[in-house]
C-alpha cells in the first residue's frame, strides 16, 4: 500500500513541484515562517507521526528524530489539524489496538471514504511541503476532466519547502538549497536507504 | 578518500549516539574519525574546564551552582554535555538539556577568553569597571588575521608584533594594531557597514588560537600558493577533553582550532566619557593600508573601541561542523517586542526611540557609499536603525535568558555584566551522511552587530553559522571545503 501510494504520489510530485511555485493565485504563497501556535499535545504529535510514517514510508526517527531543531512536523500536525476530518483521524490512530503496529491502522485510514483523502495530504506535506486541500483531492480523484496540474492550497513555510521528502527520495535537493558540501555534485548521490531508512 | 572519510565519520558518529546520553562527550577521549592529534599543532592541555551544566550523578540531575568559582574554572576544550538534565519533560526534553548545556559552555568560555591577560580575575581589571586587556587580545594567545594572511603571501610568525611605519608615531603600550579592509567595516558578503548613534562605523575584527595557526601554517595555507599545493582535505584541529582511551590509559586533553570574530563601536573619550565603564575597550591604532584595500591612502589613526559583540567558533568532538558562540552588549539594539512595549532602554549602540517620524527603516542598510576615511565618520547623516529579529525558538530564548541572569550577575559591577549570551549553535546530527551541516540546533542565529542584515528565519537567507560557514571553500583550483572557515579565502599570493 506504502509502495503504491508514494509511487502513484511521485508521478504528481514533479508536475506538483512545478505548480507550487506556478503563477496560479492559490499556489505558492510567500515562504513565511508561519505564525507561532501552541505546541501540540505530545501524544496526538507521535501518533500522527507514526502514522505519517507508514503512510511515507519514511522510518518515524527520520521524520521526528529525537534532538529535533527543525520541528517541521509540528507544521503538518498543525496544517492537518485544521481539517474537519482530523480529529476522526486522529481518534482512530489513538484507538488502535496495536499501537506497534500501524500499518493496519494506516491502511484504515486509506480505505475509508471520509479520511482517505486527508491522509493523501498528510503524505503530501511531508513530501512536498505545500498543503493540499482534501476536498480538491477528492474532486481530482472523480471521474471527468480536471485542470492538471492540482494547485496546493499553500507552500506551508520555506522550511517545509526545504524539507520535503521528495528530495530526499530523489537524491538530490530543493532548488535553490542544499546543505551537500562544496564539490558534492563530483561525486555519486548518497544510496536511497541512507535518506529514508 | 571521501568514502574512507565518510567511514570514519560514520564509526565516530555511532559512538557519537551513544555518547550524547552517557559518557561519551564527557570522556572526550579521541575515537575513530577524529582527526589525528598532532603534540606540534595541538598539544595536549593540562587545565581543559570540565564543569558541566548539571551534576548528572544526582537523580533528578541538579544544576551546576553558578557563582564566582566559574569566573576562575578555566577554558573549556570541549563541550561537557548530555541529553539528561534539568527538562524531563514535554516536547524535546533531550535538544533542551543539550541546549543548556552548550549555552553553559559558551560562558565559560566568554568568561575565560575575556580574562585579563595578566592572569588575574575577569572583572577585577584596573581599568574602568574593572576592565582589563583580554587573553584573547595577547599575542601570545590569539593573533589578528591581517597577521597571518599577510599582503605578500609571507609566512606568519606567531607572537610577533606587527607596526605599519604610518602607526609608529602613535604607538604604545597596551595599544592594538587595527588593520582596515573591507570585512572591518562591510558585513560578510558586501552586505552593508553598520552605523552607531553617534554616525560611527562600527568595526570587526577575525582571530584565531595557536593550533588554527599552526594547522595553517604548517601545511602552507597562508598563501594562495600554498593551498594550491596542498593536496589533502582541510581538517583544522579538534578540541577534545580529558579521558581514557579503550585500554584504560589516561589521554590528555587537547585546546583545538578556535577562530573568533569581534565587533567594536567607536567611543569618544569625552563625548562618551560617561559610557566608558560599561564597555570592554582597547585602544587602537587602525591602519588604512591604502588602495587596493582602503580608497583612503595610507595612514594610522588612534581610536578607542568598545565591544559590542563576540563570537566564537570552536571545533571540537563530536562537532566536526564546529560549536558557535554569540555573544553582544546589553545595549545594542531592542527586540521587536521591547520595541511595540515601548519597554527600551535609555540609550542604545545601534538604535534609536527619538528619531521619529524619520526614523530610517528597521535592519536597513546604510546608503552607499561605503568607504570610510580616518573619521571613521559615516559620511550622509545615517544612523542604522537595528532592531532584534525573533530567530530562535521560544524555549531557547527562555532557557538562555535564565542562564543569562546569574552568570552576568557573578559579574555584576564589571564591564562584563553588560554582556549577553544570544545562543550557541551546534550540530545536532554531528554525523548525519545527508547533512554535513549537522542539523544545526537552533537553525538560525544572528548577532545585531555582526549579521545586523540577515537575522530571520528563511532558508539559506538567513543567517546560521553552519549554513553559511558550510560554503567556505579554499583558494585551490578547482575550489576545495575549508572545514567551516572563510579565513582561508583571505590569503594573498606570494610575490
Amino acid at each position: 500500500m506504502t509502495d503504491l501510494t508514494r509511487r502513484k504520489m511521485l508521478g504528481v510530485a514533479a508536475a506538483g513541484a512545478v505548480t507550487s511555485l506556478s503563477t496560479s493565485a492559490e499556489a505558492a504563497a510567500p515562504a513565511t515562517p508561519p505564525a507561532a501556535s501552541p505546541l501540540p499535545n505530545q501524544d496526538d504529535l507521535r501518533a500522527f507521526v507514526a502514522l505519517s510514517s507508514v503512510l511515507t514510508g519514511i522510518a518515524v526517527l527520520k521524520l521526528a528524530p529525537t534532538v529535533d531543531p527543525i520541528q517541521v512536523k509540528n507544521q503538518y500536525f498543525d496544517a492537518a489539524k485544521a481539517d474537519p476530518a482530523f480529529p476522526t483521524l486522529l481518534q482512530m490512530v489513538r484507538s488502535d489496538p496495536d499501537p506497534k503496529n500501524p500499518v493496519a491502522t494506516a491502511t484504515k485510514v486509506m480505505n475509508d471514504p471520509k479520511l482517505k483523502f486527508l491522509g493523501r495530504s498528510i503524505i503530501l506535506a511531508w513530501y512536498l511541503g505545500a498543503w493540499y486541500d482534501p476536498k480538491n483531492l477528492e474532486t481530482y480523484n472523480q471521474p471527468g476532466d480536471h485542470p492538471f496540474p492540482l494547485n496546493p492550497v499553500k507552500v506551508i513555510s520555506g522550511t517545509a519547502y526545504t524539507q520535503g521528502w521528495t528530495w530526499r527520495v530523489a537524491q538530490a535537493h530543493p532548488m535553490g538549497y542544499s546543505e551537500l558540501r562544496y564539490g558534492y555534485w563530483a561525486e555519486d548521490p548518497l544510496k536511497l536507504d541512507a535518506y529514508i531508512a | 578518500m571521501r568514502n574512507l572519510r565518510l567511514l570514519a565519520i560514520s564509526v565516530s558518529g555511532a559512538l557519537g549516539v551513544v555518547g550524547l546520553g552517557v559518557v561519551g562527550l564527557l570522556s572526550g577521549a579521541a575515537l575513530a574519525g577524529s582527526p589525528p592529534n598532532s603534540d606540534t599543532i595541538n598539544p595536549p592541555v593540562s587545565s581543559c574546564n570540565v564543569t558541566p551544566d548539571t551534576d548528572r550523578s544526582k537523580t533528578p540531575p541538579v544544576a551546576t551552582p553558578i557563582t564566582k568559582d566559574l569566573l576562575t574554572s578555566g577554558q573549556p576544550c570541549q563541550q561537557n554535555v548530555s541529553t539528561k538534565g534539568l527538562v524531563t519533560s514535554g516536547p524535546g526534553p533531550e535538544m533542551a538539556n543539550l541546549q543548556r548545556g552548550f549555552d553553559f559552555y559558551s560562558w565559560l568560555t566568554f568568561i575565560a577568553m575575556n580574562s585579563p591577560a595578566d592572569g588575574k580575575v575577569i572583572g577585577q581589571g584596573p581599568r574602568p569597571g574593572g576592565d582589563a586587556s583580554t587573553k584573547w587580545e595577547d599575542l601570545q594567545n590569539f593573533r589578528p588575521l591581517a597577521d597571518v594572511m599577510l599582503g605578500n603571501g609571507d609566512k606568519p610568525v606567531w607572537g610577533t608584533r606587527n607596526v605599519p611605519d604610518a602607526c609608529k608615531p602613535l604607538d604604545g603600550p597596551g595599544k592594538i594594531i587595527f588593520q582596515i579592509g573591507e570585512e572591518a567595516f562591510n558585513q560578510p558578503f558586501k552586505t552593508g557597514p553598520l552605523i552607531d548613534q553617534d554616525g560611527n562605523y562600527a568595526l570587526f575584527d577575525i582571530l584565531m588560537n595557536k593550533p588554527m595557526f599552526d594547522y595553517i601554517v604548517d601545511n602552507g595555507l597562508y598563501s594562495k600558493q600554498g593551498q594550491q599545493g596542498f593536496g589533502d582535505t582541510v581538517e583544522f584541529p579538534t578540541g577534545s577533553n580529558p579521558g581514557k582511551d579503550p585500554n584504560g590509559n589516561p589521554v590528555p586533553g587537547r585546546m583545538g582550532a578556535i577562530m573568533l570574530k569581534v565587533s567594536y563601536r567607536i567611543l569618544d573619550p569625552v563625548k562618551n566619557a560617561n559610557l566608558i565603564s560599561r564597555f570592554h575597550t582597547v585602544d587602537a591604532l587602525i591602519y588604512f593600508p591604502g588602495p587596493p584595500a582602503t580608497k583612503q591612502p595610507k595612514a594610522c589613526v588612534e581610536k578607542k573601541l568598545g565591544l559590542v559583540g563576540f563570537h566564537v567558533g570552536h571545533k571540537t568532538n563530536f562537532a566536526p561542523q564546529w560549536v558557535w558562540t554569540s555573544f553582544e552588549h546589553v545595549s545594542n539594539a531592542p527586540d521587536a517586542t521591547e520595541v511595540a512595549s515601548g519597554n527600551l532602554l535609555p540609550r542604545y549602540n545601534f538604535f534609536s526611540a527619538l528619531c521619529k517620524p524619520n526614523c530610517p527603516a528597521k535592519n536597513d542598510t546604510p546608503p552607499q557609499p561605503w568607504d570610510p576615511d580616518t573619521s571613521l565618520k559615516f559620511k550622509a547623516d545615517y544612523r542604522s536603525q537595528v532592531v532584534r529579529e525573533k530567530m530562535i525558538p521560544g524555549f531557547v530564548q527562555q532557557e538562555v535568558t535564565d542562564l543569562n541572569k546569574p552568570f552576568r550577575a557573578t559579574l555584576k559591577g564589571s564591564v562584563w555584566e553588560n554582556y549577553m549570551l544570544l545562543a550557541t549553535q551546534w550540530p545536532s546530527d554531528h554525523a548525519s551522511k545527508t547533512d554535513p551541516l549537522g542539523a544545526p540546533a537552533p537553525t538560525y542565529l544572528a548577532n545585531t552587530t555582526l549579521e545586523t542584515y540577515s537575522q530571520g528565519r528563511v532558508p539559506l537567507a538567513s543567517s546560521s553559522c553552519m549554513a553559511c560557514h558550510g560554503n567556505a571553500t579554499t583558494q585551490h583550483v578547482p575550489a576545495t571545503a575549508s572545514d567551516f572557515t572563510f579565513i582561508l579565502e583571505k590569503a594573498q599570493k606570494a610575490q
